[in-house]
């Protein structure tokens, strides 16, 4: 059965030119290609000047590419943007909007800018004002808000038109750890209870682990992996590593031989052991402790993180 | 029908947000309300009092103060469709605008309706202070000829917002200053405060070209000056509208263009 794509980018390029004179050509993106389905959280990392803002900023048609075919909700782009821009929507960290209005009124005004009638538009603010606790704020100043306050309204600013593709770049950025955890909620919340699709750039591992389904990572405007951070981790040999204490005669040819095993560095009473997956491997290798009556007295496993992938591919 | 009823509710309600937006940020701003109250008003009396002091003839009297209250309401009519794209720029929240399923009819038509108001109201202000402080009654050619040479300001001011916002676009946030000074180089070409006859032959060209220049001739001639050119009605409104036309056309080149440079994304930064 044919998979719905929410996303669907085919040789993308864009270059960006600089200077009167003496131009300067920049490649911000290099032969894209990237299939996202409904209804799937994807995550988009790569390290700064990967082309993470260009390729949102083409899918939601603030910047055109030079060459390439891209697809919106099974759409092309080009000839139907402004249908596109009707069903999808985009937050970025650092949100600015404008400052003379109150948070209510800015919202008013995006929710007027996507067509929403009015009971309609007071009945959807109303509930994102609840949605994201900004009630309390609702007649205060885009201005006189505080960081985490502006960032609030910019994803509820991107839910005005109930987006089936919601694009989120770096939407925790510059938030302390509890105004990002809450954000993060939210996003999620949305995620489960409407199934929209959501594409989003962050710097943050541990973020993109905990709600990205699919990752791509792109670096020098070329997407170098996709899929599922486990498989990731497993294409990368990063694996997990186990670390062991112990006291008796430890082979090491005898362990090394073990399947799943990367690598193993020993001492003389202790070792560190290097796993596809210590899930799977665990087991075997406290077998062959057994076997080989060596006591173990103390055991750790570390388990390789998205961290480990990002610094992987991006170096 | 019923489709193309929520079409019309649609872009009814998207021109409406442009109007929201100009009026609260024209609400909540002082440098607004200088603009309708404290330079027009400065200008008008600076220039009511010189044509005091040099006792010019009534009709003379009529000339100038009909170029200083038209001048005002143009720039302040202007000033509105330039800031639906200016406030988003000083914002730095153009993207999210432009990332929206707006057009630039619902840009240039929220505004014009805000900058109607705003102008409309410096124009009345200065039309009774003109008759108040100087004698001097605005109304003499009737309802219709003034109806006709108010909507003639209105749409020169469009035109000139609209090539503002073309400007920014294409060289970016520096080129905000068009905002003010477009409107100063029209008051030195269009005849304001003297005939276009004066006017070097080169210069007076550049008259020809500029709507502005036959609004003001058609509703100086019922206050006894000839017009130098002929038809300036009809020359005036179809020259408006041609050039509205085609800066709309040009405003969407120059939005393909900022999206294909990445200035578009550079005004959000």
């Amino acid at each position: 059965m044919a998979v719905n794509l929410a996303i669907e980018v085919k040789g993308l390029r864009k270059t960006f030119v600089s200077g009167w004179l003496r131009k300067r050509k920049k490649d911000a993106l290099r032969d894209v290609n990237l299939s996202v389905p409904q209804g799937v959280f994807w995550g988009l990392l790569g390290p700064n000047g990967a082309g993470k803002t260009t390729l949102l900023s083409i899918l939601s048609n603030l910047l055109i590419p030079e060459e390439g075919e891209v697809r919106v909700l099974g759409k092309d782009l080009r000839k139907n943007a402004m249908e596109i821009c009707n069903r999808i929507n985009v937050s970025s960290g650092h949100a600015n909007f404008l400052w003379s209005l109150n948070v209510r009124e800015n919202l008013e005004y995006y929710a007027m800018l996507y067509g929403l009638p009015g009971k309609k538009r007071q009945q959807r603010v109303d509930d994102l004002l609840d949605l994201f606790d900004l009630r309390e704020f609702a007649r205060v100043r885009f201005d006189e808000l505080s960081t985490g306050t502006k960032q609030k309204l910019s994803l509820a600013k991107s839910l005005v038109n109930d987006p089936a593709l919601l694009l989120l770049d770096e939407p925790t950025v510059g938030l302390d750890p509890d105004v990002a955890r809450r954000i993060r909620e939210a996003i999620q919340r949305l995620h489960r209870d409407k199934g929209t699709t959501i594409l989003m750039t962050t710097h943050n591992m541990k973020e993109a682990e905990s709600l990205c389904e699919q990752i791509a990572f792109i670096k020098d405007g070329r997407i170098k992996a996709l899929g599922k951070p486990q498989d990731l981790k497993r294409e990368l040999r990063l694996g997990d590593t186990i670390f062991i204490s112990f006291s008796g005669s430890l082979s090491s040819r005898s362990l090394q031989e073990l399947q799943g095993i990367y690598g193993l560095q020993t001492s003389d009473s202790s070792c560190r052991i290097l796993v596809d997956d210590h899930h799977q491997r665990l087991p075997q290798i406290l077998d062959f402790f057994i076997g080989e009556k060596i006591f173990i007295h103390d055991l750790r496993i570390q388990e390789s993180d998205l961290e480990d992938v990002f610094i992987a591919f991006t170096r | 029908m019923k489709m193309s009823l929520l079409r019309l509710q649609d872009e009814m309600t998207k021109t409406r947000a442009f109007v929201f937006k100009n009026w609260i940020m024209t609400k909540r701003n002082v440098f607004t309300l200088f603009e309708i109250l404290f330079w027009p008003l400065v200008a008008f009396l600076s220039v009511g009092l010189l044509t005091e002091f040099a006792a010019l003839q009534p009709e003379m009297k009529a000339f100038i103060l009909i170029g200083v209250i038209a001048m005002s309401a143009v720039q302040v009519c202007q000033l509105d469709v330039s800031y639906a794209l200016l406030y988003d720029v000083w914002s730095k929240a153009v993207k999210h605008g432009f990332a929206a399923p707006v057009g630039i009819r619902h840009l240039l038509f929220g505004s014009l309706i805000v900058g109607i108001i705003r102008g409309g109201t410096v124009f009345v202000i200065l039309m009774v202070a003109s008759y108040l402080l100087f004698g001097f009654d605005f109304t003499l050619p009737g309802a219709l000829p003034m109806g006709l040479f108010v909507l003639g300001l209105f749409l020169s001011a469009a035109m000139v917002g609209v090539f503002v916002c073309i400007l920014v676009l294409v060289f970016g946030n520096r080129a905000e200053v068009a905002a003010w000074s477009l409107v100063s180089l029209m008051l030195l070409l269009c005849g304001v405060y003297y005939p276009v006859s004066v006017l070097p032959a080169w210069v007076r060209v550049l008259a020809e070209i500029i709507p502005l220049t036959y609004f003001l001739e058609y509703f100086r001639q019922f206050y006894g000056f000839q017009p130098i050119f002929s038809h300036v009605l009809v020359k005036g409104y179809v020259m408006v509208i041609a050039y509205l036309v085609i800066e709309v056309f040009l405003m969407k080149a120059a939005l393909l263009r900022a999206k294909r440079t990445g200035l578009l994304l550079k005004l959000s930064e």
